[in-house]
């Protein structure tokens, strides 16, 4: 974990939890795993005040816990679950385009609460939904239909179980059980139990047949079983959306639709990290696409229009079913990858830095005067150039030398791009970047804390009051002037909002890929 | 007896050099000894070698080296003509530059192969500048250096620089207004393409341009007032590529008298993502980013660039 990403985590930690989560938060972060002894002795906090807060964070699945084996729990803390939380708005917007208003209200109440039971979240979400829709006049909805948004997200894994506590011989907790299979923490409980006593399924003996350790009580209602947000699903379906994307852009709308057919399907099939998806048949795809959309022979051209590509996203297999396509996502997150770190260049060092950029992308090697001769910049400028680059870091060089003596006059010095080492670069920066606009729109609130709260107030009243002009007397209490101040402060805001949100979605794609990376060098091994 | 050998010498080795001559003049790539031998068999090594001595003093032969035979061989009386008013060094100097070609040859590698002191090279170039057999052309790699041609070949391209280069400078702005020029183009053609067609395969293959066409036009357009060949345009495109403006590919075609047997294509393209989030913000391009921290000279809170972005 670098040092920009622990920044981050603090001033995420800060600013949802409060100050002394904080730190403990920044304690665990340097120093994890620790018992709770050093974490309270080392942070001159109350074991009181330590075990409230462990709570808190263990709540909302940040912090673990495992037994040390001299026997004492030792707590550690998950800087990936810190930076997960950056993503909760992404997560909450898409479950709202999958399934809709209910769906977005209960994965809220999931991500706030961390853990949760269903019927809880299910009860608070039908209260917010009813108030919502009685003062709105329209018609109530029944629980049975936030119930089936529920099943919907588990049964497409965007929720999980949580783990089950294994407990000791003295019923002491001692850590989180690892489930073996994945299945089991999609498993939606039988609710029917709750409705019908008097039905006896096997079901339920079934059930507890399965559970871990026997202590458990079989899950009537569900009430046992917790259930937390699943992010990789969610990673997922970013990196998904992300590729399609990129392929709209290049191509058209249609071959985008097609590739999202295609990922949808190689969603059940595919292994979580897998750098290409298993083939699928053209039969398949064809099935999957939304009807009408478009005749089969013109969904087999769009596939070749899609292969042909030259940013190599799909590539035919076989031809067995019509034609076997996969899609090969390592390759489209390094080509993605590409283009951000390209668009840094650019903006940073100008368009003829970018093509020296991208002519070492292209041919991997070169020598300063072959990159001279392919780019068509007078030498001068274009050693200038170079050099800048290679002074950021953004190029290396490697030595080959003529002759055993290294001498420099006669060594070649090939100059190269290395993706991955830039890559972290840039993401370095991202979190650098993200970490300033966050601290800095904390600052514009709190500055003008006092004329937001003010507005804040002044409209809640208006808002209560029912007599029109004792309606305009209270707005009037804000001056033009303040008026104009707090839009200023909301568009700042807005803006700082924005760029955080833009941010992210670079660091997505860059996180994604060094993990692909790394995986992909750990598979060589 | 002794003075009708003595007289019969001196008829015979003008007949062995007025032969040798002859021979000469038949095999133009030079004849070797053991040709000599066969032909003139009266002649022994001695008489050989002396005849072999005055034709080259008198300019009238050259004596090459041939993997480890020696050849003789006639020189172009034109040459031989031309280098008469000089002494042999000046003939040795020139016959190096004669031999680079219209490459040139660079004056510490005229003094390498002659053996010569600097000074005199030097004066000899000089002597041979101002009887306008050679000249000096300024390379385009090395701006100081300067390569020895014959006076009447074409320097070569890679020393002027070709289209590129005029006077040695390295034209930018006609490459940038080459390269904006041909991008219109190819983008024109793409546009035309979506319009025209709804068949995305179609559109496809209607907006790749081959390099042919692209040439036509930029020679049509008229902008460069030196003829530009197919390669000139071709690494114009290859500019664009690095751009990331365009994509090529190649597709098997007719052989043309080239000799190739594909076509290059080219195609206008969108990028795949917009500007990356993080260059939307100052701190991408900020040029103090490593000495910025909570709490320094430089901050967030304190930002100069921060604060006239919010404010625009």
């Amino acid at each position: 974990m670098t040092r920009r990403q622990h920044d981050v985590c603090r001033f995420l930690l800060f600013q949802q939890f409060g100050e002394q989560v904080s730190v403990v938060g920044k304690y665990l972060l340097q120093k994890s795993p620790s018992p709770l002894h050093l974490i309270s002795s080392e942070t001159h906090l109350d074991t009181e005040q330590v075990k409230k807060i462990l709570c808190i964070l263990i709540q909302q699945n940040i912090v673990t816990f495992g037994q040390h084996k001299r026997g004492f729990i030792e707590y550690s803390i998950r800087t990936g679950e810190i930076l997960n939380r950056l993503w909760f708005p992404k997560y909450i917007y898409c479950a709202k385009t999958l399934y809709g208003d209910a769906a977005e209200l209960l994965l809220e109440d999931v991500l706030q609460r961390g853990q949760v039971q269903m019927s809880k979240v299910i009860e608070v979400v039908m209260q917010r939904f009813n108030e919502a829709l009685e003062t709105s006049g329209k018609q109530k909805i029944s629980e049975s239909f936030v119930v089936d948004k529920f099943s919907n997200l588990v049964r497409t894994h965007f929720l999980q179980r949580c783990l089950d506590p294994i407990k000791s011989e003295s019923n002491k907790v001692v850590g989180l059980e690892v489930t073996g299979e994945e299945e089991t923490l999609y498993r939606l409980p039988d609710l029917s139990r709750k409705r019908k006593k008097s039905h006896d399924d096997g079901p339920p003996a079934k059930r507890s047949k399965s559970e871990v350790e026997g202590e458990r009580p079989a899950d009537d209602e569900g009430d046992g079983i917790f259930w937390r947000v699943n992010n990789e699903r969610f990673h997922q379906m970013f990196r998904d959306q992300a590729i399609v994307q990129a392929i709209s852009s290049k191509i058209d709308r249609s071959a985008g639709e097609v590739l999202r057919a295609m990922l949808r399907v190689s969603e059940v099939k595919t292994a979580g990290m897998a750098t290409v998806t298993t083939p699928i048949s053209v039969t398949e795809i064809f099935n999957a696409l939304p009807k009408d959309l478009m005749a089969r022979p013109l969904l087999e051209t769009y596939l070749s229009l899609i292969c042909d590509d030259s940013t190599n996203f799909l590539s035919k297999v076989g031809d067995s079913g019509g034609g076997m396509y996969s899609i090969n996502i390592y390759e489209a997150l390094a080509q993605l990858v590409k283009a951000h770190i390209e668009s840094v260049v650019q903006e940073r060092f100008g368009s003829k830095c970018l093509r020296i950029f991208r002519v070492l992308l292209l041919k991997k090697h070169l020598e300063q005067k072959q990159i001279e001769d392919f780019v068509m910049i007078s030498a001068k400028e274009a050693k200038d150039l170079l050099y800048t680059l290679f002074s950021e870091n953004f190029i290396t060089t490697t030595e080959i030398s003529k002759t055993p003596d290294h001498a420099p006059s006669r060594t070649f010095y090939l100059f190269t791009v290395n993706i991955q080492h830039v890559a972290s670069m840039v993401l370095n920066r991202c979190y650098k970047a993200l970490y300033n606009a966050m601290v800095k729109k904390e600052t514009e609130v709190n500055e003008h804390r006092r004329l937001l709260d003010k507005q804040e107030r002044m409209e809640a009243i208006a808002a209560s009051v029912e007599d029109a002009s004792q309606r305009d007397e209270i707005l009037n209490t804000i001056t033009p002037s303040e008026q104009e101040q707090i839009i200023k402060v909301r568009r700042t805001i807005q803006m700082l909002d924005h760029s955080e949100l833009q941010i992210c979605e670079g660091i997505f794609i860059l996180e994604m890929y060094l993990m692909y990376f790394k995986q992909r060098q750990k598979d060589k091994s | 007896m002794a003075t009708a050998a003595v007289k019969e010498e001196p008829i015979e080795e003008v007949d062995f050099e007025t032969r040798f001559i002859m021979l000469c003049q038949a095999s133009p790539e030079g004849i070797t000894d053991n040709v000599i031998q066969k032909e003139l068999p009266q002649c022994d090594t001695k008489q050989r070698m002396t005849i072999v001595n005055r034709l080259l003093s008198m300019g009238k032969i050259d004596l090459l080296k041939s993997g480890s035979k020696l050849l003789y061989r006639l020189k172009d009386p034109d040459s031989a003509s031309q280098v008469k008013g000089g002494d042999n060094q000046e003939k040795l100097v020139y016959q190096i530059i004669k031999d680079a070609g219209n490459k040139g040859i660079w004056i510490r590698d005229i003094r390498f192969k002659c053996n010569l002191l600097l000074t005199q090279v030097n004066k000899i170039l000089k002597n041979l500048e101002t009887k306008k057999l050679i000249k000096a052309v300024k390379s385009v790699a090395a701006s100081k250096k300067k390569v020895y041609m014959l006076y009447n070949l074409e320097p070569d391209r890679s020393v002027t620089g070709g289209a590129w280069y005029s006077d040695q400078d390295f034209e930018s702005e006609f490459v940038e207004v080459l390269n904006q020029q041909c991008f219109k183009y190819l983008e024109q053609r793409a546009a035309a393409a979506r319009e025209a067609k709804s068949d995305p395969i179609a559109q496809r293959n209607a907006s790749f341009t081959p390099l042919e066409d692209v040439w036509k036009y930029i020679s049509d357009l008229g902008i460069s007032k030196v003829q530009l060949s197919k390669e000139d345009i071709e690494t114009i495109l290859n500019t664009l590529i690095y751009d990331g403006k365009v994509e090529r590919s190649l597709v098997a075609g007719q052989a043309t008298a080239s000799g190739d047997g594909y076509v290059k294509l080219y195609r206008s393209v969108q990028p795949l993502i917009p500007t990356t989030g993080l260059m939307r913000m100052p701190c991408g391009a900020c040029p103090v980013f490593d000495q910025c921290y909570e709490g320094g000279a430089v901050s967030p809170t304190t930002c100069v660039y921060m604060k006239e972005w919010l404010e625009i």
